[in-house]
């Protein structure tokens, strides 16, 4: 069988075309993403400048500086986790195909907290793993990396990818997550849950600011580790089928690409504590000012949105309800009715 | 290329069971059958996208399995019935990725001029821009058709394409499977549920039942009382409509 | 032979709780023996009739209720993953408890459970009106939205309790545990067992409502008025299993769904059996959740959440890989009941 009966050459011209790379085509619609991009990014730059220096006594040198040594250490970690959960629910949205569904609604950020939980349960308190933030974290990170590929592979390959179970099984075990999290707490120190509660599990108001240099690292690393892997994400968003039709090796692809997703997922939620809506909200968000599937775009487009809601949120918190709501609850209520309007109302792929 | 004993089982119960045969190369081969008679397994095995569980798929040179996944996408190109994309993505884009297997994701001039081209066969340039979600399903047919004209592949493999599509619309589509073969030289594969298209359309027609190949014809060869009857277990009339055999059931 | 045989299961589950409500009597900080209770120990005796005895009515009227409870809105909703706590009813009664914390704190428990029963009743029918106007149906978006519902109502709560600052009340009234049950602040989740008896009048009706408005109306039964009835009595009774004990989940959601197994969908049939189950599940819960760490005790809710959760993870799993079915094992493995 050889291609003698081909009645065109229909193989291989690409290969005369190589190197004569042309300008990719944009539509417009993708011109206006690029705009509204630089636009947001103001937006996020002008927020954080507000978040730095409202009531910051700038008139008062000393005083300033001690605030700013406060604010900017929150600020990094609001920045970096805004963006680990912006890149991992896109990114985790792409492969399953679906708008509706992002790794924290189906409990990788409890599962997080519990592994945390656990692992200090296992060592006990006083150990080197417990008191060390850096090496507690990396720990967790290979126990949280292990267990949960093994557990949402199980998930997803028991449901065959049926969306709503998914999405009910996740929701479930995100409460069972913290069930078992909640007894291991009592168990270590019965008296003393919410002391213990707060030094295990990080919130807005009470940011882990210790794994900075770390999360960077691990982020950075994680970009460059799978940079033709996110390159692949076009192709990935297409379905399983299109994708190996195409002649991408799907499986490997995917795998990669969600161990990136639980240990982005990790990092937000060791840096500010489980916030299971934001995900959802800024990568659909991010979708639609974004009409496009480059995937480039999107997950800055849901980076800035999470940066935006974060320190907007947290200004607002701070400075309206003086620190005494956290902006965990509004992000509760909002994204609750937003999954309902999604789940209802644009029937996201369901 | 050619199959031979090919087999699968699905929880223990067989669903293909010995099937063996080669597809003529430049013709319209469609695949029939009853519900459950294995023959979009056997276009999903043929494609990779199916794991087998025995028996030898013989690529030009080579088994399928032995091919690399983007040398063989530059060979042969699936289109399922599972295209049910949720993110926003222009006809055009859509076509682009046809070029995927060739320049990954930046497009040489080669891969525009082919992109252009698919786009104009298909008589899609007004919805270039238009993102496919929003286009009613003859039209995002038509689109991914685009996509694997784009993926310039001598072999097409089409599993149901007119499925939920209307009479207007899958007639369409089924007429552009014929110029896919005679303008541009491809050898298409169909599965296929209605038994008049095959026979209007295709020139050999593989029946399945029960897993197992019952006939392997030229249309004139299977589209025939007694073949039909035998498959499908009802009555069968035929007539001739343009010298070709169609069958009417009820 | 027969009727022995059909009443099988209800007597052994009958008899395994009077066992182990018995022993459970006897489990706690402070060892109790048969002979000084009798003998006259005044100590022991006090912290018999004032602490275990109505802590094991507490439990066993929780069980009862909330697998009812759970029972009658599958049935009504004709959805076998709707319950208390998947039906938002928990988070309304808990809405209602905020309430009189924030706006009547002078009315103490009476306040709280008068406002926790409006409120559950009036969430209850919202979310079930709600859902009898999607167009889709489909067996698993509907607990899907409930849960969101209650994640939504949990949210405001949650804003409104900061707001206020009761926090740290809500959290103590809000975690379902039998440790404050004592003499005198527990009494009102009896309230509980004159409903569950009206449900059992009520069962034939709850079957066919259950079967739908058009056969309902067929058979010359009240379709809206029974549902209103049933949907009022199972909030009524989370309400008050809410007030007293505070949240249990899962409950209501999967002790109605094992007693189907065995016994099938006949309200009649399997209302007893559920309840009585029910309530043995939630014992073994609560004795668990007093031994684990004793001498301190485990909120009962924790137990309950991770042996819940993994029941109803498993109970979608096998639906999901047996069609379209009802979770049933049917007939064949009948012999195996409550193995």
């Amino acid at each position: 069988m050889d291609s003698g009966i081909l009645t065109r050459p229909a193989t291989g011209s690409a290969g005369i075309a190589r190197g004569e790379r042309v300008k990719p085509y944009r539509t417009p619609a993708q011109k206006a993403n690029v705009r509204n991009l630089i636009f947001l990014a103001v937006i996020v730059m002008v927020v954080c400048a507000c978040y730095l220096l409202v009531n910051a006594y700038p008139d008062k040198p000393q005083l300033f500086r001690y605030v700013l040594s406060l604010r900017i250490p929150t600020l990094a970690v609001m920045l970096i986790a805004a963006f680990a959960i912006g890149g991992a629910s896109i990114i985790f949205q792409s492969i399953i195909n679906n708008r509706i569904v992002t790794p924290c609604l189906l409990g990788m950020n409890s599962m997080y907290t519990l592994v945390h939980t656990a692992v200090v349960f296992v060592v006990g308190s006083g150990s080197i793993v417990a008191t060390n933030s850096n090496v507690s974290f990396a720990v967790d990170l290979v126990v949280m990396g292990i267990a949960a590929t093994f557990v949402y592979s199980y998930l997803f390959r028991k449901t065959g990818n049926n969306v709503l179970y998914v999405l009910l099984i996740g929701t479930v075990l995100s409460s069972f997550f913290g069930s078992i999290q909640s007894t291991m707490i009592r168990v270590m120190d019965p008296n003393e849950y919410d002391t213990l509660l707060t030094t295990l599990v990080a919130d807005f108001n009470n940011v882990n600011s210790e794994v900075i240099l770390f999360s960077l690292l691990l982020i950075a690393a994680l970009v460059i580790f799978l940079r033709k892997e996110l390159q692949l994400l076009d192709v990935i968003t297409l379905g399983k089928d299109q994708a190996v039709n195409l002649g991408v090796d799907y499986d490997r692809t995917v795998r990669r690409l969600m161990l990136g997703v639980v240990l982005c997922i990790a990092v937000a939620t060791a840096m500010v504590g489980p916030i299971s809506f934001l995900g959802l909200i800024i990568a659909n968000l991010a979708r639609q000012l974004l009409r496009t599937h480059k995937h480039s775009h999107l997950i800055l487009g849901a980076a800035l949105m999470g940066m935006l809601a974060i320190i907007a949120g947290q200004l607002i918190s701070q400075h309206v309800f003086s620190y005494a709501v956290p902006i965990s609850t509004f992000i509760t209520i909002g994204g609750g009715i937003y999954f309902l309007y999604l789940l209802l109302f644009k029937k996201g792929g369901i | 290329m050619k199959i031979t004993n090919l087999k699968k089982k699905y929880d223990g119960k067989t669903v293909v069971d010995s099937v063996s045969f080669t597809i003529p190369r430049g013709k319209v081969l469609s695949l029939i059958g009853p519900n459950g008679a294995g023959k979009s397994t056997v276009m999903g095995m043929i494609s990779r996208l199916i794991a087998r569980d025995a028996g030898d798929i013989h690529f030009e040179d080579k088994d399928l399995s032995h091919w690399n996944s983007k040398e063989l996408a530059k060979k042969l190109a699936i289109l399922t019935q599972h295209n049910n994309v949720q993110m926003k993505l222009t006809v055009r884009e859509l076509v682009a990725f046809g070029r995927f297997p060739y320049s990954g994701s930046r497009l040489t001039a080669e891969d525009v001029r082919m992109i252009d081209k698919a786009i104009a066969y298909m008589e899609l340039q007004e919805f270039e821009d238009r993102f496919i979600d929003e286009l009613s399903g003859g039209q995002r047919q038509r689109a991914y058709i685009a996509m694997v004209i784009a993926q310039d592949t001598e072999y097409v493999l089409l599993d149901e394409p007119t499925n939920n599509l209307d009479i207007y619309h899958a007639s369409n589509m089924m007429r552009t499977v014929r110029r896919l073969c005679d303008e541009l030289g491809k050898t298409v594969i169909l599965v296929l549920h209605e038994i008049n298209y095959a026979a209007f359309y295709s020139d050999y027609i593989c029946a399945f039942v029960d897993g197992k190949i019952a006939k392997f014809e030229k249309v004139e060869d299977v589209i025939n009382k007694e073949t039909l009857s035998e498959i499908y277990k009802v009555d069968f009339e035929i007539i001739h409509i343009n010298g070709k055999p169609l069958s009417v059931y009820y | 032979m027969f009727s022995i045989k059909k009443y099988r299961s209800t007597i052994i589950l009958g008899t395994v709780l009077l066992i182990l409500s018995l022993l459970s009597l006897f489990v706690g900080v402070i060892d109790i023996n048969l002979h000084n209770l009798f003998s006259g120990n005044g100590m022991e005796l006090k912290i018999f009739l004032l602490a275990r005895l109505p802590r094991l009515l507490a439990v066993l009227c929780t069980g009862v209720g909330m697998s009812v409870a759970g029972l009658i809105m599958q049935q009504l909703c004709m959805n076998k993953f709707v319950s208390p706590s998947t039906g938002s009813t928990i988070q309304s009664a808990q809405f209602g408890i905020l309430l009189s914390l924030v706006f009547i704190p002078s009315l103490g428990l009476w306040g709280r459970v008068i406002l926790a029963f409006v409120t559950a009743v009036l969430g209850t029918w919202i979310f079930v009106w709600f859902i009898q106007r999607i167009q889709f149906k489909n067996t698993v978006l509907v607990p899907l939205i409930g849960i969101m519902f209650g994640n939504v109502l949990g949210g405001i709560i949650n804003f409104i309790a900061y707001k206020f600052e009761v926090t740290q009340q809500l959290s103590t009234y809000f975690v379902g545990s039998f440790a404050l049950i004592i003499k005198g602040n527990y009494e009102l989740v009896w309230l509980a067992l004159p409903l569950v008896i009206l449900a059992f009048a009520f069962a034939n009706h709850f079957n066919i409502v259950g079967m739908g408005k058009d056969f309902s109306e067929n058979l010359g039964v009240n379709y809206k008025l029974v549902l209103f009835v049933g949907l009022t009595i199972s909030a009524m009774i989370t309400a008050s299993v809410v007030t007293v004990v505070g949240q249990i989940s899962y409950i209501g959601l999967i002790i109605p769904n094992i007693v189907a197994m065995f016994k099938g969908d006949k309200i009649r049939g399997s209302l007893i059996d559920t309840a009585l189950f029910g309530a043995l599940f939630v014992l073994a819960a609560d004795m668990i959740a007093r031994t684990v760490i004793s001498p301190y005790e485990l909120p009962i809710e924790l137990i309950v959440g991770i042996v819940g959760s993994i029941l109803f993870i498993a109970m979608l799993i096998y639906k999901l890989n047996h069609g379209r079915k009802a979770i049933r094992l049917g007939k064949a493995k009948e012999g195996s009941c409550c193995g």
